[in-house]
Parts: C-alpha cells; sequence; structure tokens
C-alpha cells in the first residue's frame, strides 16, 4: 500500500533508499546514481517524482539499494527534509556527533 | 580450556549447529546479493539471524543468553566493535548487545567470530521467544532462593528453534528469578517466573501477560506453584493458547498481555488447563537427571575470600567519600562471606545509556578476569555486574572504573534510565529517546530524589523508594488514555503506572514507575 504524503506550499520531492551492501543511505541524483549524500539529491515536483520513483524501484536490484522511497523536502542546498526522522538521515545521528554525515561525500 | 564460569558449556552438538546455521545464512546473502532472493523474502530470513536493517545501516543484535559471558566473549564484542563497527556496542534491556553500523556482507563472517566464542544472533528478533532474561546477581546475591540460571539455560535450549513457537503472533518474552526480591520485573513480562525450593524439588511461580509498551499492564499470576517437572508442558501450553488466539490482525494487539486482558486472567487459565489436559505428560516431562546434566555445564568458582576481606573494605570506605557512595548504590550483598557483587553503571550522567567502547569493553573483560572469574552479566537495566568480587579488593576495581569513565554511582537512581536507541537509529521510532536520557541523567546525575525537593517531588516521594524511568521512542502509546503532558514540554508522561498489588522492579518495592516518551515534536533542536 503506499503511503500517504503531505506536500506543502514551496516544498519538493527528493528519492532516497539504503545501500544493499551496507545498508548506507542514498540519495538519487539527476543521472538515476545513488549518491551518499543529499546534497547530489535532484529535487523533483509533486507532479513528476512518481514516474522517476517508479523507475528507481524497477532498478533496486541492479542499483545494489533497497527500499526506494520519496522524502518531502524544504528545497535549498542542501535540500531539507521536513520530518525529523528525514533529517536524521540525511545529516547523521543526533546523539553521535562524530557520525554525522558528509554533505560533500 | 576450562569451563567457563556462569554460563553454559557448549558441545561438539552445538558448535556444529552453529557452523551449519552461519553457512545457510551466508547462502541467503549471496542469494541476496545476487537477486535470487527479493528484499520481501530476504527480510525475514536475516531477522532470524538478528539483522534488522535499520535507519543509518544494518543493526545486529547479539545474543547473551540469561545475559552471561565471559572475558573472552567481552573481547570478542569489542574486536566486532572496532573492526566492523564504529568502535562501541549498545547493550539492551533483554541483556543483549547491539551494534548499529554493520555490513549486510560483512555479516557471515562477525557471526563466524561469534561462534568461535560459542555466540551468535538467533532469535534477537522475529516473532518468537526472544533471549530469556534473568536475575543479574543469579548466583551470587545473599536473599536468592535458588539459582536460575540452570533452568533459564533449560528454557533457553527449549525455545531454540522450537518449530510450533517460530511465527507467532508477536515477539515472545520470558524472564526468571530465584529471588523474593524480583529483579527481572517478571510481572512486566510476557510469561514471568520467580523459582523457589520446594519440598519435593524448584516450584515456579508463573506470571503471565505482563509487558509495557504501547499498553503497559502488570502481569497476572496463572499457576502459583509448578513442580520442574511440569515446567515445560505447562510453558508449551501458555504458548499454545497464545499462539492459537492470539491476534495477528493488528501489530499493536498482537502480545500476550492483549490476549489475557480480553479472556480475563480465569479465562486464560481455563484455556491453558484444557491444553495441559490434551498434552501427554511423559513426552514433556523435565526429568531431574536432565536438570542435573545441564547443571554440570556450568562451572562453580572459588569464592573462599580473605578472612580479613570485610573488614578490610570497611576501613576503605571510611575516608572516601566517592567510593562509600559508590558501594553504597552500586554493590549488592553476595551470599559467600569477603564477596560482593558490583553493578558497573553504563549510564555516565550526560552519557548515552547503555553504550560502551570497544576499549571499555576490553578492559570490562580484563576486569572480569582480574576481579570476578572471567565472568560478566549484562543486566536488563543496560548495566554490567561482577557478581563475585572480593571486598578486600574492590576499593581497586573502582579505581580502575574510574580511570575508564565507569565508576558512576548511580545505580537505580534516577540516572540510571533506560532508553532505547529511539529515532536516531531505530527505524519503527518517531521520537528521539537518548537525547532526552542524556539530559535527564546530565541534570539529575546520582542526586536521591528528597520528598522536599521541588524537582524531584512530583517523581517521587520516597527517597528510599527508586524511580525507575524508561524510556521509550515509539509514540504508539499516544493512544493511552492517561496521558499526562507534563515533566517539561519536550516529554510526554505516557504511563505513571500505579501499582495496586506489591510489585518490585528491579528487586525493590515500587509503586511508580514512569515511562516517557519524547515528544515527536521535540522543543530540542537538531
Amino acid at each position: 500500500m503506499k503511503r500517504a504524503i503531505r506536500i506543502g506550499a514551496g516544498e519538493a520531492l527528493v528519492l532516497t533508499a539504503n545501500r544493499l551492501l551496507d545498508g548506507h543511505i542514498v540519495w538519487r541524483d539527476s543521472h538515476g546514481l545513488w549518491q551518499r549524500s543529499i546534497v547530489h539529491a535532484a529535487i523533483f515536483s509533486p507532479e513528476t517524482y512518481e514516474a522517476e520513483l517508479e523507475t528507481a524501484i524497477k532498478s533496486a536490484q541492479s542499483d545494489g539499494v533497497v527500499g526506494v522511497y520519496e522524502v518531502v523536502v524544504r528545497p535549498g542546498i542542501p535540500a531539507e527534509p521536513v520530518s525529523v526522522r528525514e533529517r536524521i538521515r540525511a545529516f547523521g545521528p543526533t546523539v553521535h556527533p562524530q557520525f554525522a554525515t558528509e554533505l560533500d561525500a | 580450556m576450562n569451563a567457563p564460569v556462569g554460563h553454559y558449556q557448549y558441545q561438539t552438538a552445538d558448535r556444529e549447529f552453529l557452523a551449519s546455521r552461519i553457512a545457510e545464512f551466508e547462502g541467503q546473502v549471496q542469494r541476496r546479493l545476487s537477486g535470487e532472493l527479493t528484499e520481501d523474502e530476504f527480510k525475514p530470513l536475516r531477522l532470524m539471524n538478528g539483522l534488522y536493517l535499520q535507519l543509518h545501516a544494518y543493526m545486529l543484535r547479539i545474543a547473551i543468553p540469561y545475559g552471561v559471558l565471559d572475558s573472552r566473549q567481552m573481547r570478542k564484542l569489542a574486536h566486532i566493535a572496532r573492526h566492523y563497527d564504529r568502535n562501541y556496542g549498545h547493550f539492551t534491556t533483554r541483556q543483549n548487545i547491539q551494534f548499529n553500523w554493520i555490513k549486510l556482507e560483512e555479516t557471515p563472517e562477525i557471526l563466524r567470530q561469534l561462534a568461535d566464542v560459542d555466540m551468535h544472533a538467533i532469535q534477537t528478533s522475529g516473532n518468537c521467544i526472544r533471549n530469556v532474561t534473568c536475575d543479574q546477581f543469579a548466583g551470587a546475591a545473599a536473599d536468592e532462593l535458588m539459582d536460575p540460571r540452570v533452568h533459564a539455560e533449560i528454557l533457553r535450549q527449549w525455545s531454540t528453534l522450537h518449530p510450533e513457537f517460530t511465527f507467532l503472533p508477536r515477539k515472545f518474552k520470558i524472564a526468571i528469578s530465584g529471588s523474593p526480591h524480583d529483579r527481572v520485573a517478571a510481572r512486566f513480562h510476557d510469561i514471568g517466573i520467580l523459582a523457589r525450593p520446594g519440598e519435593h524439588g524448584p516450584l515456579f511461580r508463573i506470571f503471565v501477560g505482563g509487558g509495557l509498551g504501547r499498553t503497559p499492564l502488570v502481569g497476572h499470576e496463572l499457576f502459583d506453584s509448578v513442580p520442574e517437572a511440569d515446567l515445560l508442558m505447562t510453558l508449551e501450553a501458555v504458548l499454545r493458547v497464545y499462539n492459537a488466539y492470539g491476534r495477528r490482525d493488528n501489530i499493536y494487539k498482537a502480545r500476550i498481555k492483549i490476549l489475557v486482558q480480553a479472556l480475563g486472567i480465569e479465562g486464560y487459565r481455563k484455556a491453558v488447563e484444557h491444553e495441559l489436559s490434551l498434552m501427554n505428560p511423559a513426552h514433556y516431562r523435565l526429568a531431574p537427571e536432565t536438570v542435573a546434566a545441564i547443571r554440570a555445564r556450568f562451572a562453580a568458582p572459588d569464592l573462599t575470600a580473605s578472612p580479613d576481606a570485610e573488614a578490610r573494605l570497611r576501613n576503605d570506605r571510611q575516608g572516601n567519600i566517592a567510593f562509600d557512595r559508590w558501594v553504597r548504590s552500586n554493590t549488592h550483598p553476595h551470599f559467600a562471606p569477603g564477596r560482593i557483587a558490583v553493578t558497573v553503571s553504563i549510564k555516565p550522567a550526560g552519557g548515552i545509556p547503555g553504550d560502551a567502547t570497544s576499549d571499555q569493553l576490553d578492559r570490562l573483560a580484563d576486569l572480569a578476569d582480574q576481579f570476578s572469574f572471567g565472568e560478566l552479566r549484562v543486566t536488563h537495566l543496560q548495566n554490567v555486574v561482577l557478581a563475585h568480587v572480593a571486598q578486600d579488593k574492590l576499593l581497586e576495581l573502582w579505581e580502575v572504573l574510574n580511570e575508564i569513565g565507569l565508576a558512576d554511582a548511580n545505580h537505580e537512581l534516577i540516572g540510571d534510565i533506560v532508553a532505547c536507541p529511539g529515532l536516531d537509529y531505530c527505524a519503527l521510532a518517531n521520537a528521539r529517546s537518548i537525547p532526552i536520557a542524556q539530559k535527564l541523567s546530565a541534570r539529575f546525575g546520582i542526586m536521591r530524589c528528597r520528598k522536599r525537593s521541588a524537582n524531584c517531588a512530583s517523581i517521587s516521594r520516597d527517597a528510599s523508594m527508586p524511580v525507575a524511568i524508561i524510556m521509550s521512542g515509539i509514540s504508539a502509546c499516544l493512544v493511552l488514555t492517561n496521558v499526562v503532558r507534563s515533566f517539561s514540554r519536550s516529554l510526554w508522561v505516557v504511563a505513571m503506572m500505579h501499582c495496586h498489588v506489591p510489585v518490585t522492579y528491579s528487586g525493590r518495592p515500587c509503586r511508580k514507575m514512569i515511562w516517557l516518551m519524547p515528544s515527536p515534536v521535540s522543543s530540542i533542536a537538531i
């Protein structure tokens, strides 16, 4: 069952997943490649993300990723996820600052 | 190798089984990586081997049966933390340890390394019988009536890969204690067992249907005096009733406590008795020789201590206020003269409850070798116990613990907070529990709550009564009707368990248990 998402005014979407081999979080860039940092994530409008999401899910196995889904963000550099959960995924656990995600990765 | 003190010594058959299980899992991993298995197909297989996919990486939860491990096993955990994770491990409330940054491709090798020291990760997740927890002072406490570890081991062997109970409606947790002071939170478990010696052998008082989670309930007494021979048959019947009638349509109503609540304890007992009437007692009988054979695989330490050990401890405490305070809060009377059980707090003020670095794990192993026959126990309150320390060596132990930052004198005080990893790591959580625990422990430290303390008046009105703070990061509990939004704007007190029956938590009378959940929209900025 598809999850309901709420997109506010001025908000957009990015696609995320976990890498199959090590579970690391990845973000889909504008070339359809999966990158370690949300800085490289392609920004999609509510009207265009679904087609890209479908493509990404179909190629997940060959791309070596698992659990592809969309995340609502406020566009910017980097894009900032709206939910606390996704901000933690994007930037790292708040309780171990030494494990913060390197945004230029 | 000498038999390990405190836990069951593996036989060849145990090791062969683990080797075959790892080979099986390695094949499953390879099939997943090749695409032969989809994620939906692979997920239940990896969960059966303790491997979750969490927010940032895979998490591997390693079983520590009844919380007891030896120094070589602790060193292996340190090695895994250092080489396969990010240099630390997290002790859990089921007396296990988990690593939060594991790679799928390295998991079979990690499991092989664990098997080298007789460890595994089987049944640390999934809807099966999880690690059986046990009194952390088993075989040491002065107040103990009987050592529960032998029966905990019997329950481990009975429940491991039990074909009937591999796909229960939901996870299932059993705890066993042999003390009149329940130190395992027996009445907050799916099944809680209090063992005691009887005229004709051990007797077991069995509680059912307790638990915390989104619906915190105190368990009901199902049977008062189950004889040893009938223990497994009785538990089997309890599980069968749950397996048959427990709800599978709603994950939030699938635990046994919901079924017990629905049927009432009388109804549940009647169903269990009916099931028992259909079973052949001879088939399930736990024979004394079986118990004796398992008991023989536990090595007993020589607990003889120096005759002046107690006097030397008394002398060491005088004039050393910090040491004396630590002895008062972090030790427990031992049955052997001159010995004492020590709780090493893994809750430094402002730290992350239950987290220990690989260096600390190594040092704990060294301390176990030096002071406690190479044996350690993980407690359900996420601390570590050295159970058999000579009293004249206690000051020396405390000094080393100070050096490695593990000498906080806060056991069972407000700083001794139980906290799940919460939203920072857990894929199921939607609130951050650890930052709140850190702020609470930093704020209150080792302070004992006093009657007139403005800060603590709402928490405890009796300085002698410990406050159990249990921090959850899963907000399903918000549907509770007794939600009280208080304490601070960033915390919701989701359950104030006012117990109307005598209940002990961690060995002390407890009429108030505070269960906190940080608000999902926490005011603490990221």
